[in-house]
């Protein structure tokens, strides 16, 4: 422990909250994806929530404000939520949320209740356990780190041996038992994991934030990867740079840490999803908005060709018109396919473009073979499970198939 | 001469909230044939595979697959439970998922041996989805989907094959392609499948044997025996207009 709070190039102090912070944000980032991937977030929340009566009842119980102690109260407290939201969830209709709700409320309130009995007994040791509401990494020592260092690391233990029934049982539970996976147990398992977690996290981030530490790793990594090892990597690596960057930011404002990580994390959440390739939302929207345009300029052009082959080259009006489009939609599909060199103006008239006549007749034939495969389609022996692009289904089917689709479509039966 | 059986299940009763899903169900299952379970909504077809397997507990009975109690017989059977009731937005490729079905075989820590990951592929390749392999199963359509799934219990190597409407939602080119392979697997290999089916016409047309199913076990033999206007009008209990002939009779009772 020593040697790796000397290897921080960090004043002493600040070393020891980084290091903390550090191992406080893997575990939470880890165990909280289970959390997360089984569409229990709010599990998390609760049993946050109630680590505040365990570290109360502790405190009156021993007397005295060791950490030991304290999450070991914490942690009772924590599994004796659980118990109590599988046992109403079970034993009664009321719904998982429901559930969640009420233990998680009245297990704060009754924290709430007994920290300030415990302010009014003037015990001059009960100085500061209100830090765990909102966390203050400041006060960490060597011997908490130690402590929080030794359970991340056992439970990280558990998750790498347990991993494959873990991901069998978070993905298909049915199928996690037919093969004799104990998912029971496994279930179990992963929420004891999880109340580890907010062990390790509850003296730096607070029981109120603490959730947010499970989460936002996990949402984050999710946009990032699409495979499970990958992301719980992941999101152990972003929860610990949030845990630190947010701790030593705090430390030098001298504000509670849990609203600070919580800030950090959302700012990393934010970013994920605006921003990574391929789900972010801005990635989908311009993809959203590029095939919103080509669906407009394509109608438009084959109107166009339409026109030009039933009379005389059209107007912006007459087009509008014969199409039944918006005028709106017609300008600007004819200003892009004009800035593409697939039409030609003559005064107010509009010609199609050699390119033009060209596209238009190979959007034709696209429409043409999508409406074939939907005909055709089960006829045609595919050598594999690939699923056509209907906008480019030539490209998707391979030349062969294509050809086969054609020959398929003007194959008639014999009339008998 | 006793036909080799599958699956059976002795007796079978299972309640959810004292109202009983399946009430004494007998049935068997041959050996290298393909079986369809047909009934209308809620007659417990699902159920009956899930508590033959013993996911979900039963009031009384038993099973046996190939004569054995089921939790001895695990790794005889692959269960490819229902495509809805997984998270397909889960962080997983499709050969991880296919993966899954040889953890059972090799351990659930040790790393998958080289002779399991060519036992991936090749299972990968014989639904067709070998170029799929390392995409997100949440880019998959409903019919590769349930390829998936069928490669996975495929890789299981289990002699009986047990699948929960595998063609519900699906197109009718992947409905005709797995239905091809399912009897490719009972031909050449000698497996049992048993499918809850929805479909009448393909039971009738593709599969060997049928249980018909409301609560109570109707039917159970081979479709041209159990598949009848009688016993489907006893299932359905309403007239069924998938036989053409056979509606005649429904009204004149």
């Amino acid at each position: 422990m020593d040697h790796l709070i000397e290897l921080i190039p960090l004043p002493y102090t600040d070393a020891v909250v980084a290091l903390g912070a550090a191992i406080l944000g893997i575990t939470a980032g880890v165990l909280g994806a289970f959390a997360v991937l089984r569409g229990r977030s709010l599990v998390g929340d609760a049993l946050a929530h109630s680590a505040l009566p365990g570290v109360a009842i502790a405190f009156i119980v021993t007397g005295a404000k060791d950490t030991g102690s304290l999450l070991v109260g914490a942690g009772v407290a924590g599994i004796v939520a659980a118990l109590l939201m599988v046992g109403i969830e079970q034993t009664s209709r009321i719904r998982p949320d429901a559930a969640i709700g009420v233990v998680l409320s009245s297990f704060f309130s009754l924290g709430i209740v007994l920290l300030t009995y415990i302010a009014d007994l003037n015990n001059a040791s009960q100085a500061g356990l209100d830090t765990y509401l909102f966390g203050q990494a400041a006060g960490l020592l060597e011997r908490d780190v130690a402590l929080m260092g030794a359970l991340s690391l056992a439970s990280l233990v558990v998750v790498a041996v347990l991993f494959r029934p873990f991901k069998v049982t978070l993905f298909d539970p049915s199928f996690a038992s037919s093969v004799g996976l104990r998912v029971r147990v496994l279930e179990i398992t992963m929420t004891t994991l999880i109340v580890v977690a907010v062990i390790v996290g509850v003296r730096a981030v607070g029981a109120i934030l603490m959730v947010a530490l499970l989460i936002a790793p996990t949402v984050a990594a999710r946009q990032l990867t699409g495979r499970l090892g990958r992301m719980l990597v992941l999101a152990g690596v972003i929860g610990a740079a949030v845990g630190v960057s947010g701790a030593l930011v705090s430390m030098r404002a001298e504000v509670p840490t849990g609203p600070v990580i919580v800030l950090v994390a959302f700012g990393t959440v934010l970013l994920c999803l605006l921003l990574a390739p391929g789900r972010g939302v801005l990635w989908r929207a311009g993809k959203l908005r590029r095939d919103r345009r080509r669906a407009r300029n394509e109608g438009v052009l084959v109107d166009l060709d339409t026109a030009v082959h039933a009379g005389p080259p059209p107007t912006e009006r007459e087009l509008a018109q014969l199409s039944g489009r918006p005028r709106r939609e017609i300008l600007r599909g004819l200003r892009d396919l004009h800035r593409t060199g697939m039409l030609e103006r003559d005064g107010d008239r509009i010609f199609l473009s050699g390119a033009g006549a060209g596209a238009a007749h190979g959007v034709h034939e696209r429409r043409h073979l999508w409406t074939l495969w939907l005909e055709h389609g089960a006829e045609l022996d595919l050598p594999d499970a690939r699923e056509p692009d209907p906008h480019d289904l030539r490209a998707s089917l391979g030349d062969e198939h294509t050809e086969r689709l054609f020959a398929l479509g003007t194959w008639r039966p014999p009339s008998p | 001469m006793t036909v080799p059986v599958a699956l059976e299940v002795r007796r079978l009763t299972v309640s959810y909230n004292a109202r009983p899903v399946l009430w004494d169900v007998d049935a068997a299952f041959p050996a290298a044939a393909l079986s369809a379970i047909v009934g209308p909504n809620g007659a417990g077809k699902s159920t009956l595979l899930r508590a033959a397997l013993g996911l979900v507990a039963s009031d009384s009975g038993q099973a046996l697959i190939q004569g054995r109690p089921v939790r001895s017989a695990l790794g005889r059977v692959a269960y490819v439970p229902q495509r809805d009731a997984v998270d397909w937005d889960f962080p997983i490729t499709v050969r991880e998922v296919v993966e899954m079905g040889r953890y059972r075989q090799t351990g659930w820590v040790r790393r998958v041996a080289r002779s399991d990951r060519m036992l991936v592929e090749d299972c990968l390749e014989r639904v067709g989805m070998r170029p799929y392999a390392t995409r997100q199963i949440g880019a998959l359509s409903g019919g590769q989907r349930q390829r998936v799934f069928l490669a996975r219990a495929l890789c299981q190597q289990a002699p009986v094959l047990v699948m929960d409407e595998p063609f519900a939602g699906v197109d009718a080119r992947t409905e005709a392609s797995l239905l091809g392979l399912l009897s490719e697997l009972r031909d050449t290999e000698g497996r049992s499948v048993i499918v809850v089916h929805h479909d009448l016409a393909t039971a009738r047309s593709a599969f060997d044997w049928a249980l018909v199913l409301n609560v109570r076990a109707v039917a159970c033999g081979p479709v041209s025996e159990a598949l009848t206007a009688a016993t489907l009008r006893r299932a359905y209990g309403a007239v069924t207009t998938d036989a053409p002939g056979e509606q005649e009779d429904l009204w004149t009772t």
